[in-house]
């Protein structure tokens, strides 16, 4: 038989072991020694990539605000006139029993008064009333923990709170929340499909790329399938110059999305100081840097794969 | 060792290269394939290669029909044979050692063994002080033994080559020739396509004569 001919040294695991060996280091040099037009490439799909990990940042950040304890919406409970303060501290004391209650305060309504006057700039009109005729108001904060569904289960502590005879009326501050939570989902969705589109994007610039490398090295590939490679063997080089583009494509992305968060980080900063809120703004974290790199590489290996599977195709 | 039985080959332009060729060459053989142009003397070769296939009739290799040899083996096939082209197909961004390196990182050898084959390999076509050297610093003489060092590399088993000396002066073409004898004398079955009709008498073998179908 022909085959007795071979000299094979290795086995088949180390065999294909130095195949991947030899694919990646090849195909990494081969970047090297190209670097304007590597550096394009990789340009354009850090660009590509980095649009929607920041919007991703963006809509993390916004969620922050809404899913943060500190942020959590509260009910105004307001009591009825010819209700005593000590009445209402009593409700107060109740309400804290609940479960659902994690905090209860009262404002009562000569301190609801003071602000009033001091906030409106309404003073003298103020002062040509008989009496207060704002009421004690109790500010109530949910346990959120205890809720399921936040949003059916606030409107359902509310009905509960006004069935008390010294409740005159509940308002519920969470409209804004629920508004909030309305614009996010539509963003969320929006990014989703700027991500679609741009990691399409991705696609097509590591496949165009890739073919332009196929066509450079067209003998190269004749040469090595009339000596024998095999269809893997030729296209490995190509799929790692994919996952190559990818990967680096995706950490310059990272890259740029941390120097544009760190360029933002203090005029935020300041706004919430401003707002009177703690936010700060978070970075993407390792779970999330670990998801880019990895969807950065696949979207590499898959451009590559179809440019150099249309090829050997054709060929 | 090889052997083709009543072979034809038609092209998908209707130029008919092939008219029921029966040859035979034993384990071992050196043998020349003459005839004019057109032939089909690279036909012939690119069909034991499988770079081709027959429109009909039957060729063994080592008692195998290589035409029931399927797909995903045709390479591994390819592997244990040795073919030289008249004009080189060396790589022209690799070095002469990287040239002739290839057959076995294909076939995935370890880096030391490699270097050991590449070096006899070069040692026995007299090249081994240009491994460092591009085939582009190389002479066509050079290059055509860079060619043939890659094609014996592997140790093949047969060795086919096309007009391998047909850009060469007649002094480099009989050193070419005598390096096939000695790769004969090792144990390789060789099929050369030659026109040139004084050097291969001189090389004293089977000469195969190919004649232009008529049709």
């Amino acid at each position: 038989m022909v085959a007795k001919y071979t000299h094979q040294a290795n086995s088949p695991l180390l065999k294909g072991l130095a195949h991947h060996k030899e694919a990646m280091i090849h195909s990494l040099l081969r970047l090297w020694h190209t670097p304007l037009s590597t550096w394009i490439t990789l340009a354009a799909i850090a660009i590509a990539l980095s649009l929607p990990a920041s919007l991703h940042l963006f809509l993390k950040n916004l969620k922050s605000l809404t899913d943060d304890k500190r942020e959590v919406p509260t009910i105004s409970l307001f009591i009825k006139q010819g209700v005593s303060e000590k009445q209402a501290r009593d409700q107060a004391e109740l309400l804290r029993e609940l479960s659902e209650i994690d905090k209860v305060v009262l404002i009562p309504k000569d301190v609801a008064l003071k602000d009033f006057r001091k906030i409106t700039g309404f003073a003298e009109a103020i002062e040509t009333l008989d009496e207060n005729p704002l009421p004690h108001v109790l500010v109530v904060t949910p346990h959120l923990k205890l809720l399921g569904d936040p949003e059916n289960d606030m409107k359902r502590l509310a009905r509960k709170l006004e069935s008390y005879s010294e409740v005159d009326i509940v308002q519920m501050d969470i409209e804004w929340v629920q508004r909030l939570r309305g614009i996010l989902r539509i963003t969320e969705r929006v990014i989703l499909i700027i991500s679609i589109l741009l990691g399409m994007t991705v696609l097509l610039v590591i496949g165009n790329t890739i073919r332009l490398n196929i066509e450079n090295r067209k003998e190269e590939i004749e040469v090595s399938k009339l000596i024998g490679a095999t269809t893997a063997y030729i296209r490995r080089p190509f799929l790692y110059t994919g996952i190559w583009y990818g990967l680096f494509g995706g950490i310059i992305s990272l890259v740029l999305v941390h120097l544009a968060l760190m360029f933002l980080v203090t005029p935020v900063n300041e706004l919430a100081v401003l707002y009177g809120s703690n936010f700060t703004i978070n970075g993407l974290g390792i779970k999330n840097t670990l998801y880019i790199l990895l969807v950065s590489s696949l979207l590499g290996l898959i451009g590559a794969w179809l440019a150099v599977g249309k090829h050997l195709r054709n060929a | 060792m090889i052997e083709f039985k009543a072979v034809s080959k038609q092209y998908p332009t209707g130029q008919l290269a092939l008219y029921n060729v029966n040859v035979r060459l034993q384990q071992g053989e050196m043998a020349f394939l003459t005839g004019q142009s057109g032939a089909g003397k690279s036909t012939l070769l690119k069909l034991i290669a499988l770079l081709e296939h027959i429109s009909d009739g039957e060729i063994f290799v080592a008692g195998q029909n290589i035409q029931q040899i399927k797909k995903s083996k045709i390479p591994g096939f390819r592997r244990n044979i040795g073919m030289i082209f008249q004009d080189h197909h060396l790589l022209d961004d690799r070095t002469v050692f990287e040239n002739i390196a290839l057959p076995l990182k294909i076939e995935g050898m370890r880096p030391q063994d490699i270097r050991r084959r590449v070096r006899a390999a070069l040692d026995k076509v007299n090249l081994l002080r240009k491994e460092k050297e591009y085939p582009m610093m190389l002479s066509a003489g050079e290059k055509q033994r860079v060619g043939i060092a890659r094609a014996v590399v592997n140790k093949p088993s047969i060795i086919l080559a096309d007009e391998p000396t047909g850009n060469l002066d007649p002094d480099l073409a009989q050193d070419i020739m005598h390096t096939f004898k000695q790769f004969n004398e090792y144990g390789s079955t060789v099929l050369i396509a030659s026109h040139d009709h004084n050097l291969i008498k001189e090389m004293k073998k089977r000469i195969i004569v190919l004649r232009k179908v008529i049709k």
